[in-house]
């Protein structure tokens, strides 16, 4: 059961590695990161530009493997990116890597330049290229890397 | 609710000659004055929208001269101080038969996908105002397949003239096609989208909504209660369709809220859509309404037979609804249809007061009391002012 304390407003992210190691970021973190931006439709035919940065600059900060170090058993790791309502979604390292996936997930914190509403922020993850917006994880509280432990080799 | 086949084919008119005595009348394009956030409705290509169709329809919405006794308008069940719906379980008839389900808010019924609890072909308001008119099982206006009301209309000096503006080609423009036109122009402006969530989402307003209706919404929209899942969009309803997406899947829902012994696990006649698709799977499955001021229009449930916000809540939380005894006995979380988000959860006392006050701010007073919405008989001083 998850609980908001009312006035209790969340103001940090928790990024936790593979092992363990524990970085939590602000906004003022963030910033210092190379900015995206992303222009998304509403359903009323306006746009809003969200601003924020890319997911593998967040992971580079707990280590996780990019590039020529994603071979072999590393493409087993998973990044989970939970909301604080409990909802979580995860991606494969793969996926998200420039020389496998390539996909585009933002960790958007700005609002055409405003900070988000509480029920989206103060973090929000954002995927444009997605057709439906079921991994669009609002309120993200934590971004952990996790790998996948096959109980059992293939025969 | 049964409607006769052939009724459907009815272009039934009267022969009056009305023409205008000031030249041609050409129509005016209604122009959507949509709320931030709303996308544009879906509006069929053969009835577009127009001012002159509006109004008129806005007239037949309110006028008893569209039911048998001339007791009864589509207000008398649709009332506007509530939003739109009806403030009883089931709504009676003009001739005082009791209808079998709640009547619906048509509040934003231009974004309405399916437009009936439980009927998955009826998407169009044209063909859906003959309902109501002609239906027979239960009575609702009651009207005479014999379209004697049109006569009535069409001798109305008022009628005369907004027939006549609303569709400037017809050499007889008062028919029965050309009455479910415009009633279904003016209720495609039934829009709302000023509520105390509108203002706090769409207009910047940090303070439209309270703390715990924040605190609400949070739950609403969270994995654990996953209201959202049947409740979600800009209309809160999953049944919804835009000029964009106009062609989407609509699914019905089993939410357990009954589970009566036998091979029909919903008490007849009210089995969803299985009604229709006779299919045993679609038992108990109806349409997730809009929560867009659904805290103005109690009681809830097709049938009405919940009774408030609360009990809803905790019809949801308990993944069902139990009933002890009586006819009607049964366990609901057990039905096999139960849609299987309807999974129940932990629902302490602050949580169903935050769920109960975020639903509340999803109330637009404006729409239950726009006068431009409202009666416009109360208004009009004409000699044929229809009874009240």
């Amino acid at each position: 059961m998850w609980q908001v304390a009312p006035g209790n407003e969340q103001k940090d992210l928790t990024v936790i590695g593979l092992d363990s190691k524990e970085v939590r970021l602000s906004i003022s973190d963030l910033d210092k990161l190379p900015r995206e931006d992303a222009v998304v439709m509403n359903e009323d035919g306006t746009k809003t530009t969200y601003s924020g940065v890319k997911l593998e600059s967040i992971l580079a900060k707990v280590g996780a493997p990019t590039g020529r170090a994603l071979r072999g058993n590393a493409l087993q790791q998973l990044v989970m990116v939970s909301g604080r309502d409990g909802y979580s979604v995860p991606f494969t390292v793969g996926e998200l890597d420039p020389t496998f996936g390539n996909l585009r997930a933002l960790l958007v914190y700005r609002q055409d330049g405003k900070a988000l509403f509480r029920y989206q922020g103060p973090f929000r993850l954002l995927c444009p290229t997605d057709k439906a917006g079921a991994r669009s994880v609002r309120m993200v509280q934590t971004i952990r890397v996790i790998k996948l432990s096959p109980s059992k080799e293939p025969k | 609710m049964k409607l006769p086949g052939a009724l459907l084919v009815i272009t039934g008119c009267v022969s009056l000659v009305l023409a205008s005595s000031s030249g041609p009348i050409t129509s005016t394009p209604y122009v959507w004055q949509l709320p931030k956030g709303f996308p544009k409705p879906v509006v069929p290509p053969d009835n577009p929208m127009t001012l002159e169709k509006v109004d008129l329809g806005r007239h037949l919405f309110y006028d008893k001269r569209l039911s048998v006794n001339e007791m009864q308008s589509c207000a008398s069940c649709h009332r506007q101080e509530r939003a739109f719906a009806d403030d009883k379980p089931v709504s009676t008839g003009a001739t005082g038969e009791h209808g079998i389900r709640k009547a619906m808010s048509l509040v934003n019924v231009a974004y309405a996908g399916a437009l009936t609890w439980s009927n998955p072909a009826l998407r169009k308001l044209e063909d859906q105002a003959l309902v109501p008119m002609f239906g027979s099982h239960p009575v609702e206006l009651g009207l005479d397949h014999d379209n004697r009301f049109l006569q009535n209309l069409g001798t109305d000096a008022t009628y005369k003239r907004l027939f006549v503006a609303a569709f400037p080609g017809d050499r007889e423009p008062v028919t029965l096609e050309n009455v479910t036109r415009s009633i279904a122009c003016f209720e495609r402006t039934l829009i709302s989208g000023g509520s105390p969530y509108d203002h706090y989402h769409f207009q910047g307003d940090d303070n439209a909504m309270s703390e715990p209706a924040k605190r609400g919404e949070e739950l609403f929209f969270s994995q654990e209660f996953a209201c959202f899942q049947c409740h979600g969009g800009f209309n809160f309803s999953d049944a919804t369709v835009t000029a964009r997406e106009s062609q989407p899947r609509i699914e019905f829902h089993n939410t357990g809220l009954y589970n009566v012994s036998g091979s029909i696990s919903y008490p007849k006649p009210n089995v969803g859509i299985h009604e229709h698709t006779h299919r045993p799977e679609d038992v108990g499955k109806f349409k997730a309404p809009s929560l867009r001021n659904v805290a103005l229009h109690a009681p809830y449930m097709h049938d009405g037979s919940i009774a408030t916000l609360e009990e809803a809540l905790d019809h949801y939380a308990a993944g069902g609804r139990t009933i002890a005894s009586g006819p009607h006995a049964g366990v609901g979380k057990d039905n096999p249809n139960k849609d299987r988000r309807i999974a129940g959860f932990q629902l302490t006392a602050q949580d169903r007061k935050a769920l109960v006050d975020f639903l509340r701010s999803l109330s637009d007073a404006s729409v239950a009391t726009n006068p431009s919405l409202g009666n416009p008989w109360r208004v009009t001083q004409h000699a044929s002012e229809p009874p009240k």
